[in-house]
């Protein structure tokens, strides 16, 4: 078991806001989808460090990423 | 930048590892693409086993994505925690002794320069505080009293990360860490200082708050090597393991170091300026 980081896509395409994108210390992890304005991790690729949620909830207030559980099968 | 040194001969591509062809489709080359635009392409940078959260795995990531000319970028490490990520790039990577990379670049600028007198070949070495400022020390330093043109970037963790938490030249004073329980009795070296007065043409002190602001620096920094002289970036990134930072808390760690002590400082020689202020100029022309 281990966190992943989870972007609410629909909330999320309501800003027009890449921020997060550009604090995640891992490469080609947190992306940007231009069709649907939104962020989406990468899931296999993220560390669960969760700054991505500092930059969205503490830095901006806007609530979009949240950390979850999630277990390899 | 060329497509040419990904691109595979007809025919190959359908074989290929799948990261690989998303950097030929989707990579930076070819394009105009620059830092504030990541998460929109795939990245010179792979995978790599840097901590979760590490601000040092950040600055590299940021670092690949600023180079102004990766197809013909060498880059140096040596040990420590940088050159796990460092080496996972599609860009050449030298890894040398343990401090000795700006001896190795030393000689590779050179070497290039003679095999490649038409051809512009940026050679970047970044080590960590212990590589450049206690073990590599000499060699630092002369590579800059030489005044030999390529580019210095020390990721300051202020600490030996990557064998457990030593104290380093660069640790503050007072500062306990898991091998030095005893607080480190003597200030931290001041190395942009020391890389003024040895000779360094363009010299920054920056804690990475501010991509557009890190990715410029980084930009110019390897451009005022290529004519003029050494230059050199000291930047502030975080070991969260050794400190105990929480990750989620590294970045507002941040920020707080530069209010405090790790503010943005950029000195450059008048030729650098004017070079780079006419740089400005023509880019002005252009979008006019
Ligand atoms: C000649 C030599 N001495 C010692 C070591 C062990 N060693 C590996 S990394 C390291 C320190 C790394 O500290 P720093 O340069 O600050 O990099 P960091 O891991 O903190 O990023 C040491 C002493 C080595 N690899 N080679
Ligand atoms: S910081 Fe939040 S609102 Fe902004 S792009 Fe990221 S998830 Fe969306
Ligand atoms: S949790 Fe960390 S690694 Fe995962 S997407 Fe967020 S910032 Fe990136
Ligand atoms: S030990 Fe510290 S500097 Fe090294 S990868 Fe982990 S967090 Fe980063
Ligand atoms: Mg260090």
């Amino acid at each position: 078991m281990y966190y992943v980081a989870r972007v609410d896509e629909e909330k999320c395409a309501t800003y027009n806001c890449k921020q997060c994108t550009l604090f995640c210390p891992e490469a080609n992890t947190l992306m940007f989808d231009e069709k649907k304005n939104s962020a989406y991790v990468n899931e296999p690729r993220c560390k669960g460090c969760a700054l991505c949620v500092y930059v969205c909830s503490d830095l901006l207030k806007r609530d979009c990423i949240t950390m979850e559980m999630v277990t390899t099968e | 930048m060329g497509l040419r040194y990904v691109q595979p001969a007809p025919g190959f591509k359908q074989y290929l590892p799948k990261d690989y062809v998303d950097l030929i489709d989707f990579g930076p080359f070819g394009k105009e693409v620059d830092a504030s635009q990541l998460g929109q392409f795939k990245e010179i940078l792979e995978e790599h086993p840097m901590c979760a959260g590490c601000w040092m795995a950040y600055f590299v990531r940021v670092f690949y994505a600023s180079l102004p000319n990766p197809e013909d970028t060498i880059v140096l490490g040596t040990a420590g925690c940088a050159r796990l990520a460092l080496s996972q790039a599609a860009v050449p990577f030298i890894y040398g002794n343990y401090g000795d990379t700006n001896a190795v670049a030393s000689g590779l600028t050179r070497a290039l320069n003679l095999r490649f007198p038409d051809k512009q070949k940026d050679v970047v070495a970044i080590a960590g505080d212990g590589g450049l400022m206690d073990i590599g020390f000499s060699m630092t330093m002369h590579s800059w009293f030489r005044r030999e043109k390529f580019t210095t970037i020390m990721v300051d963790n202020e600490v030996y990360g990557n064998t457990g938490g030593q104290e380093s030249g660069m640790s503050p004073k007072g500062v306990q860490l898991k091998m030095a329980p005893k607080g480190k009795k003597f200030d931290k070296l001041p190395a942009t200082e020391l890389a003024k007065l040895a000779g360094c043409v363009y010299v920054v002190k920056i804690a990475p708050t501010n991509i557009k602001r890190l990715s410029k620096v980084i930009k110019r920094a390897i451009l005022a090597a290529r004519h003029f002289g050494p230059t050199f970036i000291h930047a502030y990134t975080s070991c969260n393991i050794e400190y105990s930072i929480p990750t989620e808390e590294v970045l507002k760690d941040a920020r707080e170091r530069e209010k405090k002590d790790f503010g943005f400082e950029e000195y450059m020689t008048d030729e650098v300026r004017a070079f780079f202020e006419e740089i400005e100029k023509k880019k002005k022309e252009v979008r006019a």
